[in-house]
């Protein structure tokens, strides 16, 4: 019986529990060193003190982002800035009437109030109520100016009010037809940025959303586009009450509805088989996943793709398309059949791991705090060790496309250099390819991570 | 009037010689003076002279094809601009440098034609200012050689380094002008 206590594997037959015993306390020992160091208590601080600092600077930067926002919507909307001259010009000639026509205003607020001594606030709102007729071409009468100054300074609003008055009709009307030719289903644009758009529809949508749902450092705004009846999709969607789910039902390989769901604002967008309108034995056209591939890159490059393909054959035509991450279902499976045989509970842990649904749980990508860019693969798994308790497992790494300007570098002529560049761009051919992820699994203790850097983390 | 043999050992492909030698080089060499936008070398042309620039400043360029709003054209790119120091150019460049412009006492374009009958100059060289100028013949300066074989040694190698030079740039060029090509290919 004593002989079943011993550790299974051969290698570990000569280590008695004493002596295991004393690795661990050694590693201990290792990790209380490194959790003193200079960087680890850097962290601290990081995480304490620069937070509100931190918070600050994002105060700053919202409020300016705002006023950003405000000059935005100023400088591109005809309707807003005419609004806003609109205004101007009725608190203007309001605030100019009033003086130069104090007495005359005032008798008239009298007459209709029967106050006797009105006071300058209700001067002011009665030369405001003759600015609003005035403005909006009613021109009431009831109120008029009288002296020759008052008067010709009436002519001249009156003069200006006309101009702005033409330009802002012609605004309201070029809105309203700008709407009749979208269509009556345009999406309000101010709710849509770094949103996702998922493009089709199959029984994989809604165990995408509900993962969606569960993790809430993900985007909660979803844009579903597929032809799919709107019923069923209302059915399906309704369970996910924290996400802010929209419905486009239209062709998602045409660009304009794309370009209505925000593409280019877009923080993912994900290509999926669509199984819209199919019956239960047909089989989705893959080509539209390709086709809507480049149709997205050709709207906004930038916009990271993620298509989901059933084919093989099709992945060399995304991969031309340009698509970032192709996800093919079946890829794993040989692999986890292997291992039933091979490494039995290695599958097991795989589900357990991919089927995780406790939103703290299993394996997730964090960021890794600034003061431990540098260090080593070490010292960063025995941050999060002793700090969160979690098991680093490795790291996503963003690693900058190949270009062909840092290729180059300043080899050769420059002439031919410049030709090379000139005739690529002019061909509209980019000279960088897209930025993609790798993961690099349990490096070494001495491998150096940087800011490109994310840790994988088991919770 | 031939130029004195200090401004020919000036130019860099003679900077090694003894004075005595620049003399019998400046004896050959007539000192001539070319108006601003005048061609001094003309690619695609063959040549058997050296130019000897002395004072002045030159704008080299390369006709290349390149691809218009009209289709393909061809287009003259400047490459660099050459300009005198010692002394300086009497005017001001016609128009601004799109180009580096590399600044030396005194140059020599078309070295090439030192070595070959009939060298095919690889650019064009403008005058981009007044600039004062002389010619050196292939066969006159071979005769030179001929008579002093001390001044061929310092001479021919700097028209060596210069084709080491080029072949090493032109060898790059194939580099990238390969990978722009692939690069292109898979998009």
């Amino acid at each position: 019986m004593s002989e079943l206590n011993q550790p299974e594997s051969g290698a570990t037959d000569d280590l008695s529990i004493d002596k295991l015993e004393k690795v661990v306390e050694t590693n201990k020992d290792l990790y209380d060193e490194l959790n003193k160091l200079t960087e680890v208590e850097a962290v601290e601080a990081f995480d304490t003190g620069e937070e509100a600092a931190a918070a600050v600077q994002e105060e700053k930067k919202a409020v300016s982002a705002a006023f950003l926002k405000i000059k935005n919507i100023y400088l591109d909307n005809d309707l807003f800035r005419y609004a806003v001259w609109s205004i101007l010009l009725m608190l203007l000639s309001t605030t100019v009437l009033t003086i130069v026509e104090y007495d005359t205003f005032r008798d008239s607020v009298s007459g209709h109030l029967g106050k006797d001594n009105p006071n300058f606030f209700d001067t002011f709102y009665n030369t405001f109520w003759w600015s609003v007729v005035t403005f909006t071409t009613v021109g009431y009468g009831d109120v008029s100016p009288v002296t020759h100054f008052g008067k010709l300074l009436s002519i001249i609003i009156m003069l200006l009010n006309f101009g702005i008055v033409t330009l802002l009709g012609g605004a309201v009307a070029s809105v309203l037809v700008a709407e009749r030719l979208k269509g009556d289903d345009k999406l309000d644009e101010s709710k849509f940025n770094g949103h996702l758009i998922i493009a089709g529809w199959n029984s994989s949508v809604p165990a995408v959303l509900r993962i969606l749902q569960t993790d809430k450092n993900s985007t909660s705004v979803v844009i579903l586009v597929n032809e799919t009846d709107g019923e069923l999709i209302e059915r399906a969607i309704s369970v996910f009450e924290d996400l802010d789910i929209t419905h486009l039902c239209e062709n998602f390989t045409n660009e304009t509805v794309l370009r209505k769901a925000f593409l280019d604002k877009a923080g993912m967008f994900m290509i999926l088989p669509d199984n819209s309108g199919l019956l239960p034995h047909e089989e989705p056209d893959e080509d539209k996943t390709v086709l809507t591939c480049l149709t997205a890159k050709a709207i906004s490059e930038d916009c990271p793709v993620v298509a989901h393909v059933l084919n093989p054959e099709n992945v060399s035509h995304l991969q031309r398309a340009n698509v970032n991450e192709i996800v093919m279902p079946d890829e794993h499976v040989p692999h986890l059949l292997a291992k039933h045989v091979t490494n039995p509970g290695v599958p097991q842990l795989f589900d357990e791991l991919i089927n995780q649904e406790e939103d703290d749980k299993g394996i997730q990508q964090v960021e890794i705090p600034r003061p431990l860019m540098g260090q080593t693969h070490n010292k960063i798994s025995a941050y999060f060790k002793f700090k969160h308790q979690w098991l680093l497992v490795g790291y996503a790494i963003r690693k900058s496309g190949f270009s062909l300007e840092d290729q180059m570098g300043e080899s050769g002529s420059p002439l031919i250099r410049d030709m090379i560049t000139e005739q690529l761009e002019g061909a509209g051919i980019k000279l960088s390819s897209d930025e993609h992820v790798v993961v690099e699994i349990n490096p070494p203790d001495d491998y150096v991570i940087d800011d490109k850097h994310r840790a994988l983390v088991l919770r | 009037m031939n130029p004195s043999p200090e401004q020919i050992k000036k130019i860099n492909h003679f900077s090694k010689l003894p004075i005595d030698m620049c003399a019998k080089i400046a004896a050959v060499v007539e000192i001539d003076n070319c108006p601003v936008k005048e061609e001094l070398l003309t690619e695609g042309e063959t040549g058997d002279t050296m130019v000897l620039v002395f004072q002045g400043q030159v704008e080299v360029s390369k006709s290349m094809m390149v691809k218009a709003a009209s289709g393909f054209t061809t287009s003259r790119k400047s490459i660099i601009r050459l300009e005198t120091t010692d002394p300086p150019p009497a005017e001001d460049p016609i128009s601004e440098a799109t180009v580096a412009v590399v600044q030396l006492p005194a140059f020599g374009i078309g070295e090439f034609s030192l070595v070959l009958d009939d060298a095919i100059r690889t650019a064009h060289v403008v005058a981009t200012t007044p600039v004062q100028y002389g010619i050196l013949k292939l066969d006159e300066f071979s005769k030179i050689v001929e008579e002093n074989p001390a001044i061929g040694g310092p001479v021919y190698f700097e028209v060596a380094k210069a084709a080491v030079n080029n072949l090493a740039t032109a060898s790059q060029d194939i580099s990238n002008l390969t990978q722009a090509f692939f690069f292109s290919l898979t998009r």
